[in-house]
Formats: C-alpha cells, sequence, structure tokens
C-alpha cells in the first residue's frame, strides 16, 4: 500500500484527504471481512456435503480395505490384504476384461471423429441429426442394455443380418460365451459413447479456424487431406478429453449395462472391476474386499487423471 | 490477422479456376455426405424403433414378428407399479436436484467472487470428488446410511444423488459466475445490498441458463441410474422406474414385450427432458471441458 499508510496515525489527523484515506481503509478492511464471512457460509453446504458424503467414505474405504467386514463387525488385517488380493486369479481375470474393454477405445473415438467430420461439413439438415445421434445420451443403460441383450440373441437381428447376406454359419449366441460376451458388452458400450463422443469433438471443430481450413483447400488439399494434416491436429486436445471420459465411462459407468445383459457371466466373463466391487460386498458378503477393489479402481481412476493433466501440461503451455 | 486481400487484376487461383465444375463436384460430396448421415442415423435410432415396435405386440406377435396389440401393456402395469414408481423417480430427482442447485449456486458464487483465504484449495478439493468413482465409495456409503437409518427412506438415496452431482455442479457455477464483471457485484455490495442478497438478487438471476444446464444434466443421470436406486431403496414401495425395469428383466419370467413396454414408458421422462433442453446438455458437456 502507500506511504501514507506507513506514517503515524494521529501525525496530520487534521487534513481531511488522509482521514478520509483511513476511513476508506477500514471500511474496505469491514467489507472484506463480510465478504469472507459470506464466503465461507455459501460455500459450507456444498463443502460439508462434498466431505461428509464423498470424502468420509474414501477413507472410511482406505481403512476397510484393510480389514475383513462385513459390514457390521470388522476385524483389523493390515495392509497384507493388499497382497492377498492381489494374488487372486478371479481378481486378474476380472482385471483383464477391463483391459480388454480398453481395446474398444480407438472405437469409441474413432468413429466419433468420422461422424463430426460428416456433421462439421454443414450439409443440409445436419443439425437434426446431431440430436438424432445425442439421442441416446439421454437413455439409461437399463433399457439400452434391454435392446442389446435382444440384438445379440440367437433370433436377434444381428444373427438375422450374418443369415441374409449368406453368413448363416456363423450365427452364434454371443452373450454365452465369455470372450464373445464381452465383446458384445464392448460394442453396445461403443454404440452409446457415440453421441457424446461426437458432440465432443464437433464442439472442437466449430473453435477452428475457418481462414485455416479455407487456406488449406486454396493449397489443392482435399477433404480427406485437410481433415488428417490439418483438422486432426488441432482437435489434439478435444481428442484427449474424449479419450478420459471413455475411459472412465468404460471402468465406472458400465454397471447397469452389465447388470442387465449378463450379470458379469458367463462366468467372469464380462466381469469388470466396478462390478466386481459389487458382487464382492452385496452378493458376497465381503465388504472388505469390496472396498480394497474400490480402492483400486480409485487408484487407476486417478492414474489416468493424472497423465491427462500430463498430457496437457507438457503439450499445451496454457491449459484448459 | 486477415490474409492479405488479393490485389485487383492478380491471376486467378486454383480454387477459382475450378469453377463450375468444383461447385458440382462439390453437391455430389454432399450428397455422400448426406447418405452417411441417414446411414449412422439408422444406427443410432434403430433401438428405439425396436421399443416401439415390439413393445406393442404380445409374445406370440413377437415370436412370429407380426402383428400389433395393446396387451403387453396392461401386462405391464400388472407387473410392474409403473405409476408408484414413475412418482417415485419424479420425486426423487426434483429433490435431489433442488439440493445440488442450493449448495452448487452458493458455493460457485462463493468459490468465484467470494475468495477468502485457502477457498481455491477447497475449491478444489471440492472439485477433485470430481474424480471418486461412486463404486469405489459405495460401500461405506451404504453401511454408513444403513447405520442412520437411512435405508429405504427416500431421504437417503437423495442425499447420495446430491453429493455425487454437487463437484461438477460446484465447478459449473464457478466457471459461469468467474464470467460475471466483480463490478457490477461490487457495485450492488456498496449500494448496501451485502453479499448474501448480492448473490440472490442479482448474481442468481444472471445464471438461470447454467442452472437450467445443471438441472437437466442431473435429471439424466439421476433418472437413468441404478446403483444408487438398487442399494438404497431395496423396498418395492419406493424403487424408482429405472430400478424396477431391471429388476423386472433380472426376474426372467416378464416376456420381452413387456420389458419393452417398460424400457419405452422409463425412457420417455428422460427423453422429453432431452429434446426440450437439449443445448443446455450441450452446453453443460462442452462447459465441463472448459470452453
Amino acid at each position: 500500500m502507500s506511504l501514507t499508510e506507513a506514517e503515524p496515525a494521529g501525525a496530520v489527523s487534521g487534513v481531511p484527504r488522509r482521514g478520509n484515506t483511513r476511513w476508506r481503509a477500514t471500511g474496505r478492511s469491514r467489507l472484506a471481512a463480510r465478504r469472507r464471512r459470506a464466503g465461507i457460509l455459501l460455500s459450507l453446504p456444498a463443502v460439508v456435503m462434498v466431505v461428509a458424503l464423498l470424502g468420509v467414505p474414501v477413507g472410511q474405504a482406505v481403512y476397510y480395505s484393510m480389514t475383513t467386514w462385513n459390514g457390521i463387525s470388522s476385524t483389523w488385517i493390515g495392509p497384507s490384504t493388499y497382497s492377498t488380493a492381489l494374488t487372486d486369479p478371479i481378481f486378474w481375470r476380472v482385471l483383464e476384461n477391463n483391459g480388454l474393454l480398453l481395446l474398444a477405445i480407438p472405437f469409441a473415438i474413432g468413429i466419433p471423429l468420422g461422424i463430426a467430420a460428416l456433421l462439421n461439413e454443414h450439409v443440409r439438415g445436419w443439425r437434426f441429426f446431431r440430436s438424432v445421434y445425442f439421442l441416446p445420451t439421454a437413455v439409461s443403460w437399463v433399457v439400452i442394455g434391454m435392446v442389446a441383450t435382444q440384438f445379440f440373441a440367437l433370433n436377434g437381428l444381428m444373427n438375422k443380418m450374418l443369415s441374409a447376406v449368406g453368413l448363416a454359419s456363423l450365427r452364434t449366441d454371443m452373450l454365452a460365451g465369455q470372450r464373445s460376451a464381452l465383446i458384445a458388452l464392448a460394442i453396445t458400450f461403443v454404440w452409446s459413447m457415440l453421441g457424446t463422443n461426437t458432440i465432443i469433438f464437433l464442439t472442437g471443430m466449430a473453435t477452428l479456424d475457418p481462414t485455416l481450413l479455407e487456406a488449406a483447400r486454396v493449397d489443392g488439399l482435399n477433404r480427406r487431406q485437410i481433415f488428417f494434416r490439418v483438422t486432426l491436429p488441432l482437435l489434439k486436445r478435444f481428442v484427449q478429453f474424449s479419450f478420459v471420459i471413455t475411459v472412465i465411462s468404460a471402468f465406472s459407468a458400465l454397471f447397469s449395462l452389465i447388470f442387465v445383459m449378463t450379470s458379469g457371466g458367463p462366468g467372469f466373463g464380462t466381469t469388470t472391476l466396478e462390478f466386481f466391487i459389487y458382487q464382492s460386498a452385496f452378493s458376497n458378503g465381503a465388504f472388505g474386499t469390496g472396498a480394497l477393489y474400490g480402492i483400486i479402481l480409485f487408484v487407476i481412476m486417478i492414474v489416468v487423471g493424472l497423465v491427462q493433466l500430463r498430457l496437457i501440461r507438457s503439450e499445451d503451455g496454457e491449459g484448459w | 490477422m486477415a490474409a492479405a486481400p488479393a490485389a485487383p487484376g492478380t491471376p486467378v487461383t486454383p480454387a477459382d479456376r475450378r469453377g463450375l465444375g468444383g461447385r458440382a463436384r462439390r453437391r455430389i460430396q454432399n450428397g455422400w455426405v448426406f447418405v452417411l448421415m441417414v446411414g449412422v442415423a439408422i444406427v443410432m435410432l434403430y433401438p428405439f424403433y425396436y421399443l416401439l415396435n415390439n413393445a406393442f405386440r404380445t409374445q406370440g406377435q413377437f415370436d412370429q414378428q407380426r402383428g400389433h396389440s395393446l396387451h403387453s401393456w396392461s401386462q405391464l402395469f400388472q407387473e410392474l407399479p409403473a405409476g408408484r414408481e414413475l412418482a417415485n423417480s419424479a420425486l426423487i430427482c426434483v429433490a435431489s436436484i433442488a439440493i445440488i442447485l442450493v449448495v452448487s449456486t452458493t458455493a460457485g458464487f462463493a468459490f468465484a467472487k467470494l475468495r477468502f483465504r485457502g477457498s481455491g484449495t477447497v475449491f478444489l478439493l471440492v472439485v477433485a470428488a470430481l474424480m471418486v468413482p461412486l463404486q469405489s465409495i459405495i460401500i461405506p456409503e451404504y453401511v454408513n446410511l444403513a447405520k442412520l437409518g437411512l435405508i429405504n427412506t427416500y431421504l437417503g438415496a437423495i442425499l447420495v444423488y446430491a453429493a455425487l452431482g454437487t463437484p461438477f455442479a460446484t465447478f459449473l457455477m464457478a466457471t459461469y459466475y468467474r464470467g460475471i464483471s466483480d463490478d457490477l457485484i461490487e457495485a450492488a455490495v456498496m449500494d448496501g445490498l451485502g453479499y448474501e442478497r448480492t448473490f440472490l438478487r442479482i448474481a442468481l438471476p444472471l445464471s438461470l441458463p447454467a442452472i437450467a444446464t445443471v438441472a437437466v444434466l442431473q435429471f439424466i443421470q439421476i433418472w437413468d441410474d441404478l446403483l444408487v436406486a438398487l442399494l438404497f431403496l431395496p423396498n418395492p414401495g419406493q424403487r424408482t422406474i429405472t430400478y424396477g425395469l431391471a429388476a423386472l428383466s433380472a426376474g426372467r419370467t416378464t416376456t420381452i414385450p413387456v420389458l419393452m413396454a417398460g424400457s419405452f414408458l422409463s425412457a420417455v421422462p428422460a427423453i422429453v427432458v432431452y429434446l426440450i433442453f437439449q443445448r443446455y446438455l450441450i452446453r453443460g458437456l462442452t462447459l465441463g471441458m472448459g470452453k
């Protein structure tokens, strides 16, 4: 602040300008105090709710992951629960499913990129189509799973289409095999993500500088070249964002879909980590083990988040 | 930084030279784009067609894939207390969204405009809760609420939904309030409104679009949720429509046309909300990217 404040207050108290400054200073600090009080008061409800219902349970989950716990009484074991859990072959079988589900991610991102490029041509009716493509976002996984089950059924549309094109020998009940059921789940997942990711990329394409694209066109690049050489590099951060959203969905949003389509089966064929948590605790009563798997899922999510943050920081300077 | 305008008399660019031929080719290309868009639309809409088509069939008609009737609808209402469950869903959605809106607008305003020491850190912690997967905390959450006697009560589920929605809603509201000028807020405070009333009278009305975004996003999320309802509302009387439908399907005794009718019924409210408010939904998604 200015020199005037450093001087002893009483020295030139007769000067009106000085008095005015002091008045303003105390008035401002009183205002600042009120502002601080209002800030704390207004943010308190949200903070209390997040801490009580999201924060505390994380701590509890860490604690209970090191116990055997049936929901009522718990016995402390210690960190050795983790080495026990990590040597369980079923756990690795489940994690393998999560890993295999990641193979669907290139499709869940690549196809919407293509669709967004189509919409971005702004051919007549593109707004209508955008609404149509985004529609599944409003529908629950329960409903999607129910229709998907019918689609993949032995007498469902997929097998009918195979027969129609003379591939009747390929007819299968996809949900009856462990690997094929996981593939069916992945296809349904990709379908459901199309709308969300398309909108993300479309938003990204709207931010592109049209003169840049026009320049590329004048330089004689065709549409495909423009897309791969100009548009796609500029969309990098949108691709990263959709990658994170898609991974998070694949690992933590498919519970209802699995519940309806396969219940995790056949065997452990479609049990992913998030479903395994539910099964361990609420079907088998092993609350401690369930909490442990929950912590592992949380750690995976944090790693995905940090990788994303790292990518943005290192390549994009300004961040978003 | 526009490109320098072409001086009069400069030779035509290759693009100009293409002339009519280029335009014709562009029209053909647009035709292909349109055809492809229709193809994608069929893939996206087929499930809805399938739902509707088979909801109006008996099991026999379903097997034959021929003919329609209203039989499965009357069957549905016998097997599923659909009215009750729709009302449960609506009640839980409205109450949860109300709580989310109250805490996220106030907190968003505080974090954006009423900074206090440590407010940045607190804000980050609230937003960081976004990264907590529901499955990671669902077990302690369940046990905690069970100890409080809140299982099978609307309040229990409402609290869980409200807590789950709060981090993102707070982030969104704070982002929005940051766009309102500080001078406007200061002026209102200087006029003697006080911070609380400045929030209520000035900031809140200005943030209606963001409020709509939060409400629509949360409505669809909560309406479509299964896991929380499954655990916290196991009692048939309190079930939501999405859970009721999943339970019906898990029972394996209900015919497919009845399940399709139920699916359609449960999906309609969220679809209607989507169709009316889709621009808020899209805005929410893009705001999530920090745009």
